[in-house]
């Protein structure tokens, strides 16, 4: 994977969106979509293209954990990298996500560092 | 209740025939008096029956929506109370977090600014071949002094300026929280609503709607229950516990 790979990043806030965006920027990684839910998201996905997502959990209209199920089922989708960037922090809730295929989870508020770790392993576990 | 008028007017004879009947000891004729009185006062024991199970229908639902606004009083409200106190918080400690920042900014962009306006006047007589030698190595000096300095406070900046960005990150988790108080203000604007129907006001038609497991939010100390993880160590300890 090379520092041109494209993102997707599914937030419902452009604030957090945008500092997503701009933290990846600053990792080197220039080429970042944006999707406000699974709903919008999903087709872009599907048009392929998109070599790691990034997504909130607590969206409306589909929710990140529906997003994250949708893209394992889906063949042409189920090895994308998914980081789960949420909110949500109740045990059962990672547990859950654990179950349905995420690559990583980082609990809000977060910091440069531990999205850049994350990234990190993530892609070097995707490399093997 | 008919007024005793009427119910002279409507019984009187009868029982006068009933007491005839028991002095002359005829059982048929006092039997027959007496059926007839009662199927006379049969439907409106019928209304009253009536009456009496729909005032039991309105206790009911009235005991019902009761047991909602108690709950609303006792739990919600002072939990979205708590919810918009963290909102206020976070929102507060962004704020000053991010003027503490641009604050901590100015000096180094000052700095920088004002040595390289001190060392442009030297540079440009250098420029034009027209500077003493006396200036050229008290240029050189500060010039030594300027590049690793300026350096530093760009960086500097630079770092700040990140730290303000995660900072406005407050946004997305307090948005989160005050669309939870909205939809609780919804539901109490409904249950209201319906205790004006029941008080006999006209209902405006609003419905209850089933929230959607769209996830819980951020945590809010004091209101989320159950098992949370309180960083992101937590969460790493987890994961690698299910072996990730």
């Amino acid at each position: 994977m090379s520092k041109d790979m494209k993102f997707l990043v599914v937030d419902d806030f452009s604030t957090m969106r945008r500092i997503i965006k701009n933290l990846l920027h600053d990792l080197g990684y220039q080429n970042v979509l944006e999707a406000d839910d699974g709903k919008t998201a999903l087709p872009m996905l599907q048009a392929g293209g998109i070599d790691f997502l990034i997504t909130d959990w607590n969206m409306p209209g589909m929710p990140g954990l529906d997003l994250l199920k949708a893209v394992r089922a889906d063949p042409k989708l189920a090895k994308l990298p998914v980081l789960m960037l949420t909110a949500e922090a109740k045990r059962e809730q990672i547990i859950e996500a654990a179950q349905a295929g995420v690559s990583g989870y980082v609990i809000k508020p977060f910091t440069a560092e531990t999205l850049k770790e994350k990234l990190d392993k993530i892609l070097s576990t995707a490399a093997k | 209740m008919a007024p005793l008028p009427a119910l002279k007017t409507q019984y009187g004879a009868r029982v006068e025939a009933l007491s005839a009947a028991l002095a002359r000891d005829d059982e048929a004729a006092f039997l027959a008096v007496l059926d007839d009185m009662l199927h006379t006062r049969k439907p409106a024991l019928f209304n009253e029956l009536r009456d009496l199970t729909s005032t039991l229908q309105v206790a009911l639902d009235r005991f019902r929506l009761d047991a909602r606004l108690a709950d609303f009083a006792e739990k919600e409200i002072p939990d979205a109370r708590q919810r918009l106190a963290h909102v206020l918080k976070m929102t507060d400690e962004a704020a000053h977090r991010t003027l503490d920042l641009v604050e901590q900014s100015g000096p180094p962009a000052d700095r920088t600014a004002k040595a390289a306006a001190a060392l442009a006047g030297s540079w440009q007589r250098f420029r034009d071949r027209r500077i003493e030698l006396k200036e050229f190595h008290e240029m050189l000096k500060r010039m030594d002094a300027f590049l690793p300095a300026a350096r530093a406070d760009s960086e500097l900046i630079r770092k700040n300026l990140n730290e303000v960005l995660l900072t406005q990150g407050y946004q997305d988790l307090t948005g989160q929280i005050i669309r939870g108080v909205i939809e609780l203000v919804r539901e109490i604007e409904a249950a209201i609503v319906e205790l004006a129907r029941l008080s006999g006001g006209e209902s405006s038609g609003a419905e209850r709607q089933g929230r959607a497991a769209r996830g819980h939010g951020p945590v809010v100390p004091g209101v989320t229950q159950g098992e949370v993880a309180t960083g992101q160590q937590d969460v790493d300890a987890l994961l690698s516990g299910l072996g990730m």
